[in-house]
């Protein structure tokens, strides 16, 4: 009896200091969702002016860039997987993970072969767990990435791409990346993208007269130069958006913990009552049973 | 032991205990069975009463076998000089008795009784003890590989209300005594009369009731009988165990009752209730009736008993005082028939004293190790998995949650008497396949067929037809 008490109790105990926790990370992801979503909108406007510009350059000038152009006999890809470092965010990682799947079956149904490129320490446990191979990984700055942290990643991405696929085997000729999209403190997405080469947008539907553009000091020239900062931009917001969606989907796990633990502790409350009002009751009926015996045992003698 | 017969007089009677008044110089002894002839409504009966306490002024506390109804202060009480004493024999086969050694099938006139003995016997002596431990298959999946049955040993079967102890033992009676060479005998400790019955019905059309001996007290008795009605089932074992020379079965459903009925006359025999309120006599009690279940050298009882646990609660002092004198627990726990696993053993608090690389081997031993430390590390999660949810458990712990899943499910088995409940067949699972089919479970081999093929399944090949079955749909 006493047992049973006592195990209930304990129980109490380890699921409240859990409670604990689940509620200061919940309460830390929404205080920090805050500026993650403050960063997302500033590195927009930037990210779309600069894929505006790159598309233009692309669009509307005939030089044959690398960059650019598809390669006719694509022989593999890369793909930039962006998950957490940490847990706790429900199942914020393993989506990104299974988007990211997914576009490799799909590549590889192409008749690709794949490269893997991992940020955060969940996708990187995932693949090495599994033994499969991952190209590069980086780790450390999933909840607050900065542009540095982007320009690594993609200069190690830009190397690949501009290296030759037939005869170097790092050498990629498309590039894709997964993350997650931000869309409301609710709703979060995982994507998958592809980024070069790229997707050029045949203004067929504008009439009138196309913009006229003149580069200088050439089309090629102002490609080289904007196109790394484009990948540069573009994975720096995917980051952004990532962090953003790793805060807001771990608030949300963190409450549900939280709420979880809650209804553990209501319930575990209610038994080990149950279990000490039934000792309590035991024990009374005890004494007055042995004080009747005593009684009955006493009148018999007399 | 007096043999002459004296007679009392009833001085009082409070429900199953009554008190007599015998010659001071003719007291009969303790464990005496006393008679009265009595008569109601038009109809003479007589009862037995059997000699509890001397409580002095020459009165001796009796308990009677019967109900007292009709008894009145004055009745003549005979003192029969001797304790109760039951049938023994192969006379005894095939037929019903009750805790008087009358039989309930046919009447006792047309017996051939040869001999009788006293159901109180005091246990072998020591040096009678069987010393050799040798382990007893079942075919059932989780009682080999986890509880390990010793042949010539004490079983018990712990369960509370509605957890199939019953079933449990049924399907024992129907694996084990079937193909069992030796004897077999059954005591209904104030369990279900329906149960006795069907259980007659069954042996009769199987034909082991021609070895089979079965002693019934059930529910509708007085406690008198029910407390004494193990000890007459004994007897009947032991007379084939040390006069015959044979080895027994022997099954009691339920032991508790026991423990309760001498928990229902404690009090009125005058005795401080103890805790719980049971009787402080109760492990001595338990003792004695256990003490004589035991294999002398070369002849062994193995018994079943089915032990009621009260409100679940395994720490309960009937219950309790029962562990201590057993061989091999399975405890039949209710979260685990809540979820549909038949038998419900819990793998956990289920042991055996022959769990141990000495009887059973080490590769048995490792096997039924790792199966309990998967199934422990599983319960230590779950309270995670209530609150955070599956995606936070590590890649680890991940895979060994589904291993624990498919192992407790691969730990129910379809039986043959639940044949009328669920339409399946049972199965016998030789002890080498049960042990390598666990080895390949907890080994990850079957990680990949889902959690549902493993439920109520004999072997291993029952599991992958059954993948396949669930494939096509």
């Amino acid at each position: 009896m006493g047992a049973q008490l006592r195990i209930y109790r304990r129980r109490m105990r380890s699921v409240k200091a859990t409670k604990k926790i689940t509620k200061a990370m919940e309460l830390i992801s929404a205080s920090r969702i805050v500026k993650a979503q403050q960063k997302v909108a500033a590195s927009t406007p930037y990210s779309r002016e600069l894929t505006r510009a790159v598309t233009a350059v692309a669009s509307y000038s005939s030089v044959n860039h690398p960059l650019t152009t598809e390669s006719e006999k694509p022989i593999r890809a890369a793909v930039l997987i962006i998950t957490a470092d940490r847990g706790m965010a429900g199942a914020y990682s393993n989506a990104a993970i299974k988007e990211g799947d997914q576009l490799i079956e799909l590549l590889k149904g192409r008749g690709l072969s794949v490269n893997t490129y991992l940020v955060g320490r969940k996708a990187v446990n995932f693949y090495r767990f599994r033994n499969r191979k991952i190209a590069a990984s980086w780790t450390g700055f999933s909840d607050n990435p900065t542009y540095k942290d982007a320009k690594a990643v993609s200069d190690e991405l830009i190397k690949v791409f501009i290296a030759d696929a037939q005869t170097d085997e790092n050498g990629v000729d498309e590039l894709h990346i997964v993350y997650t999209e931000f869309v409301s403190m609710i709703t979060q997405n995982p994507q998958a993208k592809r980024m070069l080469p790229l997707e050029v947008v045949e203004s067929t539907t504008t009439s009138g007269l196309l913009p006229m553009y003149e580069f200088e000091p050439n089309a090629g020239e102002v490609l080289n130069a904007l196109l790394p900062r484009y990948i540069e931009a573009r994975v720096f917001n995917a980051m952004l958006q990532s962090a953003a969606s790793e805060h807001a989907a771990r608030r949300r796990a963190m409450k549900s913990a939280t709420d979880n633990a809650d209804e553990l502790i209501k319930s575990l409350t209610r038994l080990a009552n149950a279990a000490r009002q039934a000792e309590i009751t035991q024990e009374i009926s005890e004494i007055v049973g042995g004080a009747d015996a005593l009684a009955s045992a006493n009148a018999g003698s007399e | 032991m007096s043999t002459k017969t004296a007679t009392g007089r009833v001085a009082r009677v409070i429900g199953p205990v009554v008190d007599i008044e015998f010659p001071s110089d003719a007291m009969p002894d303790i464990y005496n069975a006393l008679t009265v002839d009595i008569n109601v409504a038009g109809q003479a009966k007589t009862l037995t009463l059997e000699v509890a306490q001397h409580i002095g002024d020459n009165l001796v506390r009796a308990i009677s076998m019967q109900p007292t109804d009709g008894m009145v202060r004055g009745a003549v009480v005979t003192d029969s000089g001797a304790s109760i004493s039951v049938p023994v024999g192969d006379v005894t086969k095939g037929h019903v008795f009750n805790t008087l050694g009358e039989s309930l099938d046919v009447p006792t006139s047309s017996l051939k009784i040869t001999e009788r003995w006293p159901i109180h016997r005091t246990a072998p002596a020591f040096d009678q003890l069987e010393s050799k431990t040798e382990m007893f298959e079942t075919g059932i999946k989780v009682i080999d590989l986890l509880t390990p049955y010793v042949r010539g040993g004490k079983i018990g079967l712990f369960g509370g209300a509605g957890v199939g102890k019953t079933v449990l033992i049924q399907e024992m009676i129907y694996r084990v005594a079937e193909n069992f060479g030796g004897v077999s005998v059954f005591a209904g400790v104030g369990e279900r009369t329906r149960e006795g019955n069907d259980l007659f019905l069954e042996m009769t059309e199987t034909g082991v009731i021609n070895k089979t001996a079965l002693v019934f007290g059930q529910m509708d008795e007085p406690p008198g009988t029910r407390l004494r009605v193990a000890l007459s089932a004994l007897t009947m074992a032991e007379y084939f165990r040390d006069v015959q020379k044979q080895d027994v079965l022997l099954f009691i459903d339920n032991i508790f009752r026991f423990t309760q009925a001498g928990s229902e006359v404690s009090t009125l025999l005058g005795r401080m209730p103890s805790a719980v309120g049971y009787q402080p006599t109760l492990a001595d009690e338990m003792g004695q009736l256990q003490e004589r279940i035991t294999s002398t050298r070369g002849h062994s009882i193995t018994s079943m008993q089915a032990i009621y646990v009260p409100a679940d609660d395994i720490t309960d002092p009937a219950p309790h005082t029962t562990f201590a004198h057993l061989d091999a627990t399975t405890v039949l726990s209710r979260p685990i028939s809540e979820l549909g696993i038949y038998p419900a053993v819990d793998p956990l608090d289920s042991t055996s004293r022959i769990l141990d690389p000495r009887y059973i081997g080490e590769h048995h031993f490792k096997v039924a190790n790792r199966i309990k430390q998967i199934l422990q590390r599983y319960k230590d999660l779950q309270d995670i998995i209530a609150i955070l949810g599956i995606d936070e458990l590590s890649e680890e712990d991940r895979i060994l949650v589904g291993r624990a899943r498919r192992i407790q499910r691969f730990l129910s088995q379809n039986t043959f008497v639940a044949k009328v409940f669920t339409g399946i067949d049972g199965s016998f699972v030789p002890l080498s396949e049960t042990i390598a089919a666990f080895e390949a479970l907890a080994d990850g081999k079957y990680d990949h067929v889902p959690e549902q093929a493993f439920f109520m399944c004999g072997g291993l090949e029952d599991v992958e037809r059954k993948a396949k079955e669930l494939a096509k749909n």
